[in-house]
C-alpha cells in the first residue's frame, strides 16, 4: 500500500507540474519554440526488466521468482522536427530512473569464482541464487523520431546513463558447491546455511545502450509511452571478474506523458 | 491508476514469459562421484569410508578377519547418469588396492578412485607428530599439512591419518602454504617437531558463510567436508575402532590464549570482554552402534550420550594455558553402570576419539583469534 501511495504521490507531483505548465500553455517561449519546430514532453512511467546474462546459459534451470520492483521514471524530451511535414525528427531527453530487480533462480553446475582480498573461491554451484539489483540513474537518450501516424510516433536511438547509486547483493542457498570443478569436494548448503555476497561497489557508473519505442497520442496532450532500453555494456566494471558472465540491463518502460 | 497497474501486470507477464522461454534444455550431469559403497552383509567391521577430496579419491573397506580379500565384489552407487569401470559388482582381487574410474553423464569429467579392502590394523598409541604429508587444500594451489602415524611394526605403512578442519579452511585460504592453516606441523616440539593448532580468521569468505574463525583442531576420525558449512558440528566425526582398554591420556602441551575472545552472534563475531579463551585436549572411549558410528561436535562430551564409556580430559585449570611445555597425565573416567564386553573389544565394536583444539568453543566459531596450542609426545595409556 505504501508503494501505491508513493506512486500516486510521484505522479501527482509530475502532473501538477505539467498542469501548472499547461495553464501557461500559451506562454510566449513555448509558442516560439513550437514555431521553430520544437516539441516538449514530460513523462512518468515504470521500468520493468532486469539485468540478465545473454543468452541465458543452460546452467540456469529455472527462474523461481522474479520481482521487477517498482522502478519509477520521470523525464522530459525535446523533439525537433527536421522536415516540413513533421514526419522526421530528433529527440534529446533526460530522465531520472531506477533500474532494479529481485530474482530467485535455480542453477545447475554453474561456474563461479569469487575474488576478494586477493584470494579466490571458485567452483560449480548447483542450487538457488537470490539476487537484488537496484540502480538509480540519470539517463540521456538521443533518438530519431518518425511519425508513423498522426497519433503514433516511433523512436529509436542510443542513450548514455550515469548511475549515482548502485546496489547488487544477494546470497546462495539450498544447494551445493563443487570446489574447483565438478570433481572437487562437495560442500552442502542446506537449511539456514547460505553465502552472502555484495558486489554493489563493483557496479559500473557509466552505462550506455540502445532504446526504442512508441508514443501514442491518446488525447491532444496525453501520451502513452512504451519503450525498450537495452544496455550494451555489462553492469559491472570490466576489471570485476567475480561474476564470470556479463549482465546487461534490459528494461521495458511504460508510462504516460504530457505533450505541450 | 488501473491502467497503470494493468500495464505493470502485462509487462511483468511478458518479461517472465520472455525469460522462461530462454531456459535451455537441462545440461547432463557433470559429477562423477561414488556416492556409496558396499560389500555383502556381515563382511565389514564398519561402513565403507569414502574420501573425496581435491587430491584423494578413495574407498576403504575394513573387513572382518575371516574375510578373504582376494575375491570381493563391491557394489557402488554413483552419480545419476555416470558410469563406472570396472562395473559395480565385478569380482576382483583386493590383496592389492584396485582402481575404479567413474565418468560423468556428460562425459567431460572423471575421477579414479582407489579402492582398498583390508583387515583392521589397530591404531598406534603414541603420537610424536613427526610425520606429515603436504596435501592440496583447494583448487587454487593451497597446501596444508596432514599428520600421519606410521605402523610401529612397519614404518613404510601408514597406520592412521589424523583428521582436521584444514580442508574446510582451505576453501577460504587461496594459495597459501601449510603454516597459515589452523593445524600444521610446528617447530620446537618437546622432541623434534610437534602439532601446532592456532585459531585463525577465515577472512571475507568465512564471513560470507557466517563462519568467521576456525580453531586449530586435530582428531582421530574424519572431517566431513560436505557438511563443513551446513552442519559444522557434524562435520567433525570423531573416533575409530579401538581394541584396547584405555586408562590414561598423557603428553606435553603449551598454550597461549589469543587476546580477544569473540563470540558468534548472528553470523558475526562480537567481543566478550573479560573472557579468556581455553584449549581442550580429550579422549573419549565409546561403543560404536549403527546410529552412532562416530561421535561428533554435538555429542562427543555429552553426559547423556549412552554410547560413551569413558572420558579423559584436561581439567579446567589445565585448559586455561601453560606458557612453557607442560606435562599432563589425565585419567579415563569410566562412567558408572558401564561394563566392557571382551568379545566386543576383540571385534572392534569399541572406538576411541582423541581430540585437540586451540579454542574450546571453536566448533561454534567462537574463540580468540591467535590462540595457539602446541602438543607433543601424546600417548594413550592402556591396560
Amino acid at each position: 500500500m505504501n508503494m501505491k501511495r508513493y506512486i500516486i504521490g510521484v505522479l501527482a507531483v509530475a502532473f501538477s507540474f505539467v498542469g501548472a505548465k499547461a495553464q501557461v500553455d500559451r506562454s510566449l517561449a513555448v509558442i516560439k519554440s513550437m514555431l521553430l519546430g520544437f516539441e516538449y514532453e514530460v513523462y512518468a512511467g515504470t521500468n520493468i526488466g532486469g539485468a540478465s546474462p545473454l543468452p541465458l546459459p543452460a546452467e540456469i534451470r529455472e527462474i523461481n521468482s522474479y520481482s521487477p520492483e517498482l522502478n519509477l521514471q520521470i523525464g522530459a524530451t525535446v523533439t525537433k522536427w527536421v522536415d516540413v511535414q513533421k514526419k522526421w525528427g530528433l529527440s534529446l531527453g533526460v530522465r531520472l530512473e531506477t533500474k532494479g530487480m529481485e530474482t530467485k533462480a535455480a542453477v545447475k553446475n554453474y561456474g563461479m569464482a569469487i575474488i576478494q582480498d586477493g584470494a579466490t573461491v571458485s567452483g560449480r554451484w548447483t542450487g538457488m541464487v537470490q539476487t537484488r539489483y537496484h540502480s538509480q540513474q540519470l539517463v540521456f537518450p538521443l533518438t530519431a523520431v518518425f511519425k508513423a501516424h498522426k497519433r503514433l510516433k516511433v523512436h529509436a536511438g542510443p542513450y548514455v546513463a550515469f548511475a549515482f547509486s548502485n546496489d547488487f547483493d544477494g546470497y546462495v542457498y539450498d544447494g551445493y558447491l563443487r570446489e574447483g570443478d565438478p570433481t572437487g569436494p562437495k560442500i552442502s548448503f542446506e537449511g539456514d546455511s547460505r553465502a552472502n555476497y555484495d558486489f554493489g561497489n563493483n557496479l559500473r557508473h557509466f552505462q550506455w545502450g540502445m532504446q526504442g519505442g512508441v508514443t501514442w497520442t491518446a488525447y491532444r496532450h496525453l501520451l502513452v509511452n512504451a519503450n525498450l532500453a537495452w544496455g550494451c555494456n555489462d553492469i559491472f566494471e570490466s576489471s570485476f571478474k567475480t561474476v564470470t558472465f556479463n549482465l546487461y540491463p534490459i528494461y521495458l518502460n511504460v508510462g504516460f506523458g504530457y505533450l505541450f | 491508476m488501473k491502467i497503470f497497474r494493468l500495464m505493470q501486470v502485462m509487462t511483468l507477464f511478458l518479461s517472465v514469459a520472455w525469460l522462461s522461454s530462454c531456459i535451455e534444455n537441462e545440461p547432463l550431469n557433470a559429477e562423477c562421484d561414488i556416492v556409496s559403497a558396499s560389500l555383502p552383509e556381515g563382511l565389514l567391521v564398519r561402513p565403507a569410508e569414502i574420501v573425496d577430496r581435491k587430491d584423494v579419491h578413495s574407498v576403504t573397506f575394513i573387513v572382518k578377519n575371516f574375510v578373504d580379500v582376494t575375491a570381493l565384489a563391491p557394489e557402488f552407487e554413483i552419480t545419476p547418469g555416470a558410469t563406472i569401470d570396472p562395473a559395480s559388482g565385478t569380482v576382483r582381487d583386493f590383496s592389492e588396492e584396485q582402481e575404479y574410474t567413474v565418468t560423468s553423464e556428460d562425459g567431460q569429467w572423471s575421477k579414479t578412485y582407489t579402492v582398498i579392502a583390508k583387515h583392521d590394523d589397530p591404531i598406534a598409541l603414541k603420537y610424536s607428530f613427526e610425520n606429515v604429508r603436504v596435501v592440496d587444500a583447494n583448487s587454487q594451489g593451497g597446501k596444508c599439512d596432514e599428520f600421519l602415524e606410521l605402523s610401529p611394526t612397519d614404518p613404510t605403512i601408514i597406520n592412521m591419518i589424523w583428521a582436521s578442519g584444514n580442508q574446510g579452511f582451505g576453501l577460504t585460504n587461496g594459495k597459501k602454504g601449510p603454516e597459515t592453516y589452523p593445524t600444521y606441523q610446528a617447530d620446537n616440539g618437546v622432541v623434534g617437531r610437534c602439532a601446532g593448532l592456532v585459531t585463525r580468521s577465515t577472512g571475507t569468505f568465512g564471513s560470507m558463510v557466517g563462519m568467521p574463525l576456525a580453531a586449530g583442531n586435530l582428531f582421530i576420525g574424519k572431517f566431513d567436508m560436505t557438511n563443513a558449512v551446513n552442519k559444522p558440528l557434524e562435520a567433525t566425526q570423531f573416533g575409530t575402532s579401538f581394541y584396547y582398554v584405555p586408562i590414561g591420556l598423557r603428553g606435553y602441551y603449551r598454550y597461549t590464549p589469543g587476546e580477544k575472545f569473540m563470540e558468534l552472534v548472528n553470523r558475526k563475531l562480537v567481543e566478550v570482554p573479560g573472557r579468556t579463551d581455553e584449549c581442550d585436549i580429550y579422549a573419549v572411549f565409546y561403543e560404536r552402534t549403527a546410529d552412532m558410528e562416530y561421535l561428533d561436535g554435538n555429542n562427543v562430551l555429552s553426559d547423556d550420550n549412552p554410547n560413551i564409556i569413558a572420558v579423559a580430559r584436561l581439567d579446567e585449570e589445565q585448559r586455561k594455558g601453560a606458557a612453557d611445555w607442560t606435562h599432563f597425565d589425565v585419567e579415563f573416567k569410566y562412567r558408572p553402570d558401564k561394563s566392557l564386553d571382551p568379545e566386543k573389544l576383540e571385534n572392534g565394536v569399541y572406538a576411541l576419539a582423541v581430540v585437540m583444539t586451540s579454542s574450546i568453543e571453536g566448533a561454534k566459531f567462537s574463540g580468540a583469534i591467535g590462540s595457539a596450542l602446541f602438543v607433543d609426545e601424546l600417548e594413550v595409556v592402556c591396560l
